[in-house]
């Protein structure tokens, strides 16, 4: 009975984690620049990605392998937000323009900054 | 409906969704028109790549296929560090 | 009484692990994790980590939360037909009052994953961090959320 509930459950999830994976590529061609398409690739991306690990966790019925995609999630959750942090620092120090309507942009008030590293 | 043909029908639809996701974002990586656009394209594809092989694990019940998804998102994740500094580097670069 | 919680929770880790729930499996997890909580023990003991831990539990469930609202949003708005419509997007440079790198890179990064909000850069005196939304209500509400909400739990989990 429980074993049957995970699996609809894990069933739920997999369809979820997909139909999010869909609407983060979806707003990723849709959205108007680099920066408002970053928040999709993030967000939706994430949680669509670590749904479906999820469901792969419930479906096995297997601790072992719930452990291993349970850690699989808190590596997305960990790593989505610095690659997306990183890309758009580096859009805005390579000059990548911002969208015509951002309503506020404090990033342009600061004088033009040399990139470190190099 | 029993509960194995509840799960054959969802990773079906799953399967399908996200060969949807797969194609729209190819769709980015054409059109750019950034290489910033494309990176972030192709970090998505890892994602909704791995997402695929999840489903594939859970359709088929050989759950070995999970570590090759997490393997894929440790390697779109570097991929897209890599990407990162090169586009950083690049303006640094083209300033001097 | 939380060391031996700890012994009691890394065997019971290394089972799960191991996927293997025999006595003599659960017995073997428990002498691991005594060696671990005996070598750690100076460095978990000069801190309250009960106190820590409940901050730590308290941060994620938030953020667990946040996450999904965040998900759904995007999606709302990737929906709308006339999808220009309905985004206000901005830079705000909100004001730090974390100091430590541990504590920007976590903010930073519960920042990124909740709704609307995308950290983009760290000013040079590490006293603003830029943020970018996607759809703006107000800088003072952006600002008023963040100080009141991560901002404030951080700070609880790092003292």
């Amino acid at each position: 009975m429980i074993a049957d509930l995970a699996l609809y459950l894990g069933g739920v999830l997999l369809v979820a984690g997909a139909a999010f994976s869909l609407l983060a590529a979806i707003g990723v061609v849709r959205l108007p620049d680099l920066y408002t398409r970053l928040h999709a690739a993030s967000k939706a991306g994430a949680v669509g990605g670590g749904l479906v690990l999820l469901a792969v966790a419930l479906v096995s019925q297997d601790a072992a392998v719930s452990i291993r995609a349970v850690i699989g999630v808190l590596f997305l959750i960990m790593t989505t937000p610095v690659s997306a942090h990183l890309l758009a620092r580096a859009a805005y120090i390579a000059g990548y323009p911002f969208w015509s309507n951002t309503v506020q942009n404090d990033l342009e008030v600061e004088p033009n900054k040399i990139p470190p590293h190099q | 409906m029993t509960a194995v043909s509840f799960i054959d029908w969802a990773s079906l639809v799953a399967l399908v969704l996200l060969t949807l996701a797969l194609l729209v974002s190819v769709v980015r990586i054409i059109i750019g028109p950034t290489l910033g656009d494309r990176v972030l394209a192709l970090d998505l594809m890892t994602v909704v790549a791995m997402g695929f092989i999840g489903a594939i694990a859970v359709r088929t019940g050989l759950t070995l296929y999970l570590d090759i998804a997490i393997a894929l998102a440790l390697l779109g994740f570097l991929a897209t560090i890599a990407f990162a500094r090169y586009i950083l580097r690049r303006a640094g670069r083209d300033a001097q | 009484m939380s060391a031996a919680f700890l012994i009691l929770l890394m065997a019971f880790i290394w089972a799960a692990i191991t996927g293997n729930f025999s006595g003599l499996n659960l017995v073997f997890g428990g002498l691991v994790g005594g060696v671990a909580v005996m070598i750690l023990r100076a460095s978990l003991r000069q801190r309250g980590e009960l106190a820590r831990l409940r901050h730590i539990a308290a941060l994620t469930g938030l953020f667990l939360y946040e996450l999904m609202a965040s998900a759904i949003r995007v999606a709302l708005v990737v929906m709308r037909p006339d999808i220009t419509a309905g985004l206000r997007p901005a830079v705000v440079a909100v004001p730090l009052s974390v100091k430590s790198d541990a504590e920007i890179a976590l903010l930073a990064n519960l920042i990124t994953l909740t709704p609307g909000t995308l950290s983009v850069d760290v000013s040079e005196d590490r006293s603003l961090l830029y943020v970018h939304a996607l759809t703006l209500a107000s800088p003072e509400a952006l600002i008023a959320e963040i100080a009141g909400g991560f901002e404030a739990r951080v700070r609880e989990v790092f003292q």
